[in-house]
């Protein structure tokens, strides 16, 4: 590459130089244009104050009360900075909920506003969609191809669209007493919440692109993980769009985040919001039982138990008050619950499945699968799960994530509560 | 354009007339050189024999006990011949379409440099910005052409193998066999389309040198890189901008409503990467002394 070869060249070298130098701040130029052309609706988004009008806590909490439910569609995005173990494998099983304990998820809603939705949990070329419609259910997974389907049995099925009717109607079930208001409503929901908490309205923000007053929750005990909770609401539709919990380890960035990213408010397409099982895939069928309907009996005895207590079932009990709240339940074993999960690897009889054919397949298995249970087991079952998310301590295992705490403890009762470790380890005893 | 005319080694500018016609005559003579040297018709052939090989094996293996399984759409082949062209794309993108565009883009300069033909070549009456245009319209055809290849043997053995039929999309919902093509073509033209930011990066690095394999090689780790970077959480903030990190949104056409957002963000990303590299490439090209 010498000049000798290039006649041009040799003319007017100063004049080159300059030449070459413009033809250099090309690519700059472009490399800026192109920073600017993705950086500026960012900065746009981050910059932009809402001058929506200011709203008082009251006022907000009874319009979003009195707010029609509405249709819409929309991206949303869910963050959870839990704090929890890394989850072996979830990069690999693609969209599955399991991912919704940490990191980012990104989900696609469509609401109808009544009983008809759709959300999709995205995965880079998977997707898993729970579409609910009325009293029936289905969840599909694109990744095993497999269809979960809910439904009530037929007496319970009969009794939903009686109350669906009536409700449609206009008429309500007895049991509910007087319909409140939105402004009551509003102000029992705010009451409620400012025994344990200060209720606050804060500067208006944006939301997917609309203006939204965020409301903000602070707890006043100071036990609690939680350090704050911020609804923010639209404030044309007054529909929730994004609910934060901040916990009191991070400072910075909420612990979880549930926001849509983009919103419409129009119907959505029927396709979306109807399902039937693809030809070919997996189905299984649950039938969920509606809950029974409380005699008068019962309901006066709830009501001379006090409300709350009377709710409970057996065995279980409930400590604290607010968010210093613990709840503990007695005779669960969970480690039977979890090995009774079909995918487990560990509730496979010894010396039945665990003999393989072959000799090397026999080794690989072993490999893979080591007969005292420790290693890394190839499938993300229940039991792992469990395993990796938990710590052991002197009562049993301890999940202790940013906001959470549950403890196992090894004579079967389960305590859990927004509260940190020690004090559940000091309640179990 | 007409600066760049300064600067090539020889004088004479044509007028435009003739020019126009150089310049078409160099796009069709650029282009039989790409389409029909044999490396690169090897490479499409290897290339076209990826959803054959799949769609065999898938074929003699269907009744055993790995039957409709395996990652992204693999599993979902035996059941639609259609998702054969999904399932080879969706194999071919990580390393095999980056290795063969790499080639073919990554030789478009230095391949003639290293033969001695490039300063026969800037002899033509055209100037070197059309040149490399000429050079870049070769690559992207080969890349083209590279995912064709894939397409269209995946549609042909897809539909012999396993037959055609109504389409499952990821949410679950099945749409007709018509809807399903025009998805699955709308799928062939994403992934075109996600390639032309790699053939920028490969002229560019064939620019710089004057050993094809250099660049090549270049062009092929930058295509790696990119993918192991995606993979790093610590690198969140900047893997929107990654060259490979749109590559699988055309998995969004199988979705119930493909959000144009999702898609517009991949193409935009790849445009930028056209631009800033096919600009880098131009600013090198035309200041460079070509000896050789």
């Amino acid at each position: 590459m010498s000049d000798d070869n290039a006649p041009a060249a040799t003319g007017a070298p100063a004049r080159r130089v300059h030449s070459s130098r413009a033809r250099w701040a090309v690519p700059g130029i472009a490399a800026v244009a192109v920073a600017a052309a993705f950086g500026t609706p960012a900065l746009i988004a981050t910059a932009s104050s809402s001058d929506a009008p200011d709203v008082t806590a009251a006022e907000l909490v009874a319009r979003v009360a009195d707010a029609e439910p509405q249709a819409l569609s929309g991206t949303a995005v869910y963050t959870a900075r839990l704090g929890l173990p890394e989850i072996p494998l979830s990069d690999v099983s693609g969209a599955d909920p399991i991912n919704l304990l940490g990191g980012s998820s990104t989900m696609r809603v469509w609401t109808d506003g009544q009983d008809r939705s759709r959300v999709a949990l995205l995965g880079a070329t998977s997707e898993y969609s729970v579409v609910a419609d009325g009293p029936e259910a289905w969840t599909y997974s694109s990744e095993d191809d497999a269809v979960v389907h809910y439904t009530l049995d037929p007496a319970d099925r009969a009794r939903y669209d009686e109350l669906a009717q009536d409700a449609s109607a206009g008429r309500a079930p007895d049991v509910a007493g007087d319909l409140p208001t939105p402004q009551e409503a509003a102000q029992q929901v705010l009451d409620l919440a400012r025994q344990d908490a200060t209720v606050a309205v804060g500067a208006p923000t944006t939301v997917a692109g609309r203006d939204a007053y965020p409301v903000v929750v602070t707890p006043t005990s100071e036990t609690t993980l939680v350090a704050r909770v911020v609804v923010s609401v639209d404030s044309e539709t007054s529909t929730p769009l994004r609910v934060q919990v901040w916990s009191r380890d991070d400072a910075d960035v909420p612990a979880l985040e549930l926001g849509f990213t983009d919103v419409t408010f129009a119907p959505p397409s029927d396709t979306a919001l109807e399902f039937s099982a693809p030809p070919g895939a997996s189905e299984r069928d649950v039938v969920v039982p509606l809950p029974p309907e409380p005699t008068p009996e019962e309901l006066a005895d709830a009501e001379a138990a006090g409300a709350g207590d009377g709710a409970l079932p057996p065995g279980t009990t409930v400590t604290g008050t607010g968010w210093d709240t613990v709840v503990e339940t007695a005779g669960v074993d969970v480690v039977d619950l979890l090995a009774a999960d079909p995918s487990s690897v560990a509730d496979l009889p010894p010396g039945v499945q665990e003999r393989l054919e072959s000799q090397g397949a026999q080794d690989l298995y072993e490999e893979f699968v080591p007969q005292d249970g420790s290693g890394p087991v190839p499938e993300l079952d229940a039991s792992t799960l469990y395993e990796q998310l938990t710590t052991e301590v002197p009562q049993g295992r301890l999940l202790s994530s940013a906001l959470l705490s549950v403890l196992v403890t090894d004579d079967g009762r389960v305590l859990a509560g927004a509260v940190p470790a020690d004090v559940l380890i000091d309640r179990a005893g | 354009m007409s600066p760049a005319d300064s600067h090539a080694p020889l004088p004479a500018p044509a007028e435009p007339a003739r020019r126009r016609g150089a310049f078409a005559r160099t796009v069709r003579a650029e282009l039989r050189l790409v389409l029909g040297r044999r490396r690169n018709v090897v490479l499409l052939i290897g290339l076209a024999l990826v959803p054959l090989l799949l769609g065999v094996v898938l074929y003699v293996t269907q009744s055993g006990a790995f039957a409709g399984q395996g990652p992204g759409f693999i599993g979902r082949v035996t059941g639609n011949g259609l998702f054969l062209v999904i399932a080879s794309l969706f194999l071919c993108l990580p390393f095999l379409l980056p290795l063969c565009i790499g080639i073919a883009s990554g030789d478009a300069i230095a391949g003639e440099a290293s033969a001695g033909t490039l300063r026969y070549l800037l002899v033509v009456p055209v100037g070197r910005g059309r040149l490399l245009v000429s050079k870049a319209i070769g690559a992207l055809v080969f890349a083209a052409c590279a995912v064709l290849a894939v397409a269209l043997t995946g549609l042909v053995a897809g539909a012999a193998l396993f037959g055609v039929g109504d389409v499952t999309l990821l949410s679950g919902t099945t749409v007709s066999v018509g809807d399903g093509l025009l998805r699955v073509a709308a799928v062939v033209v994403y992934v075109g389309l996600s390639m032309t930011g790699l053939v920028a990066v490969g002229l560019f690095f064939s620019t710089l040198t004057e050993v094809p394999v250099g660049a090549m090689a270049a062009t092929v780790v930058v295509a790696i890189v990119s993918g192991v970077l995606d993979q790093l959480p610590q690198l969140s903030a900047i893997h929107g901008g990654l060259l490979t990190h749109h590559w699988l949104d055309f998995a969004e056409f199988l979705r119930l409503e493909p959000d144009p957002g999702v898609l517009v963000q991949g193409l935009a990303v790849q445009a930028a990467w056209l631009l800033v590299f096919g600009s880098l490439a131009w600013a090198r090209f035309t200041t460079a002394d070509v000896s050789s």
